[in-house]
């Protein structure tokens, strides 16, 4: 039996007297490209947070290829590669810099570090902007520049929080076409976004939390039947309008 | 112990270049600082002082107490500056992300400060050279004191990047706490110079043993015993290492 990319059992993580996720089993299987939908507030990032290691919980287990997260982290967190909602560069390194180091610290030798980092500025049209630092970047450069950091080191699952909040057009459909052809090359991918079109188009299955819980997980053709994922998730998370 | 060699390599780089780069707030200040000392309170009004005990030029006496001052005070600025800039930044998360273990992630930082310490601290030693020249009395101490000094207030500076919560929580430690115990630690007096109560307190001061311990590696002079102040130095700086990865192993204020 060959392990799922992404197991999540029992996952419970509370600020406080706040669930913020509240018991949820979320399987993911290698190859698949997962819309992870949610509203505001349902405890999306959160559960991010729990697959990468960026957050503690409280009960329940996550494995990435069978491996535990907490117990293995070693041999788990290479195989993830995270774009974050928020940025969180070091505003003192060049971007080509930041690549490498990023790289080096998942034991990238540093030529091959170097190479990398060069290749995907260059595919995501930032080449010019190498020797400056992110803060002289334009937001959708900067989203960008999450998405190489993310496949510096050639991880098997790519995990995107809303990556193309604030892209213009020509920038969204450049990520989408990279994401499917990534996809189609056998990376598991699991999105975050607020555009159902975004979600629709790409993703082969769907995940929806609200108020840390999942509420419907499954194949994005069967959900959708005739309706559009916009009209099917309105439909799953009515009520969900208000902060929860 | 160590599995990723190309990730510790990269992170101690990273944290090398993070001090080098702005050598000038870094390395250079603690330099002028120390030529300031040594002219002023050595050469000037030290001069006509000899120390009865230890017969030694106060000049000679000094050296070794200012070179401690900075193996302390340089590696804590720079562990403490450079995690709370992490956190602040959250870059951390670039490391937190990684496959580093705690080990190494801990390991890696603390060689920024480590270096930046012996930099100083020998640049401090060199400049004093300009005044007064020694051999050293045991080249073995002084090398043991400047590599565990500067691990242990790396150490200390981590705990303190790790815990504060704001720029001004990082100065608070350093002003209140550290600043005072060198300055009462036995940089600039023998024991025998303080009055009695004085003296009490003194022995409960654990930088006193590393002014001492240090200085009897370079002179041959110490109001304390040379194998207790070796020892004590190596279990603190074992203990706070092992406090600083148990907190990083827990995600203390790194992970939410
Ligand atoms: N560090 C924290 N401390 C306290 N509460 C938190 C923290 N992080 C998140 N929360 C709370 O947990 C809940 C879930 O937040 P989360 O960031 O997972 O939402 P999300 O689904 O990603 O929302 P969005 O679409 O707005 O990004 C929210 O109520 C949020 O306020
Ligand atoms: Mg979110």
């Amino acid at each position: 039996m060959t392990a799922d990319a992404i197991t999540i059992q029992g996952l419970v993580k509370s600020y406080g007297a706040l669930k913020a996720v509240d018991g949820i089993d979320l399987a993911v299987a290698e190859g698949d490209f997962v819309a992870f939908l949610g509203p505001n507030g349902a405890g999306k990032t959160t559960t991010i947070n729990a697959i990468t290691g960026l957050s503690n919980f409280q009960s329940g287990s996550v494995r990435v290829f069978g491996m535990d997260v907490v117990a293995d982290y070693r041999r788990t967190r290479p195989l993830i590669g995270l774009c974050p909602q928020e940025f969180n560069f070091d505003p003192f390194l060049s971007i080509h810099k930041l690549l490498v180091y990023q790289a080096g610290y998942f034991g990238v030798a540093p030529a091959e570090a170097s190479h990398r980092a060069q290749e995907l500025l260059r595919y995501f049209r930032l080449g010019e902007k190498r020797n400056i630092d992110f803060r002289k970047l334009s937001g959708g450069m900067k989203r960008r520049l999450l998405l190489c950091r993310a496949l510096v080191h050639d991880p098997k699952i790519l995990i995107l929080d809303e990556p193309t909040a604030g892209a213009d057009l020509e920038l969204k459909y450049r990520i989408w076409d990279f994401l499917t052809d990534l996809n189609r090359k056998g990376k598991t991918i699991f999105l975050t976004t607020h555009y159902m079109e975004e979600a629709e188009r790409l993703a082969n299955k769907v995940t929806i939390i609200h108020r840390g819980k999942i509420i419907h997980q499954g194949d994005k053709a069967t959900l959708l039947g005739n309706q559009t994922l916009e009209q099917k998730y309105l439909e799953l998370t009515k009520g969900a309008g208000e902060e929860s | 112990m160590i599995k990723n060699w190309i990730g510790l390599k990269t992170l101690v780089r990273r944290e090398i270049l993070r001090f080098f780069v702005v050598f000038s707030q870094t390395l250079i200040p603690p330099l002028i600082s120390s030529a300031l000392f040594i002219f002023v309170f050595g050469f000037s009004i030290g001069r006509n002082l000899r120390l009865e005990v230890a017969g030694v030029s106060y000049l000679q006496f000094l050296v070794p107490g200012l070179v401690m001052m900075h193996l302390i005070e340089s590696p804590y600025a720079n562990t403490s500056s450079s995690l709370f800039m992490s956190r602040w930044h959250n870059m951390i998360q670039e490391l937190l992300l990684s496959p580093l273990s705690y080990f190494e992630m801990v390991l890696g930082l603390l060689a920024g400060g480590v270096v930046r310490g012996l930099l100083v601290g020998t640049g401090v030693y060199a400049v004093s050279l300009g005044f007064t020249q020694f051999s050293f009395y045991n080249p073995w101490i002084v090398l043991y004191f400047f590599v565990v000094v500067t691990v242990i207030f790396s150490c200390l500076g981590l705990l303190v990047g790790l815990w504060a919560e704001g720029f001004e929580k990082l100065s608070v430690w350093s002003t209140f706490v550290i600043t005072p115990l060198i300055y009462f630690g036995g940089v600039f007096h023998t024991l025998d110079m303080v009055p009695a109560p004085l003296r009490i307190v003194t022995k409960l001061n654990p930088i006193f043993y590393l002014v001492n311990g240090l200085r009897y590696g370079m002179i041959g002079v110490s109001d304390t015993n040379i194998a207790f102040s070796m020892i004590l130095a190596a279990t603190l700086a074992i203990f706070l290492f092992l406090a600083v990865e148990t907190l990083f192993r827990r995600g203390y204020k790194l992970r939410s």
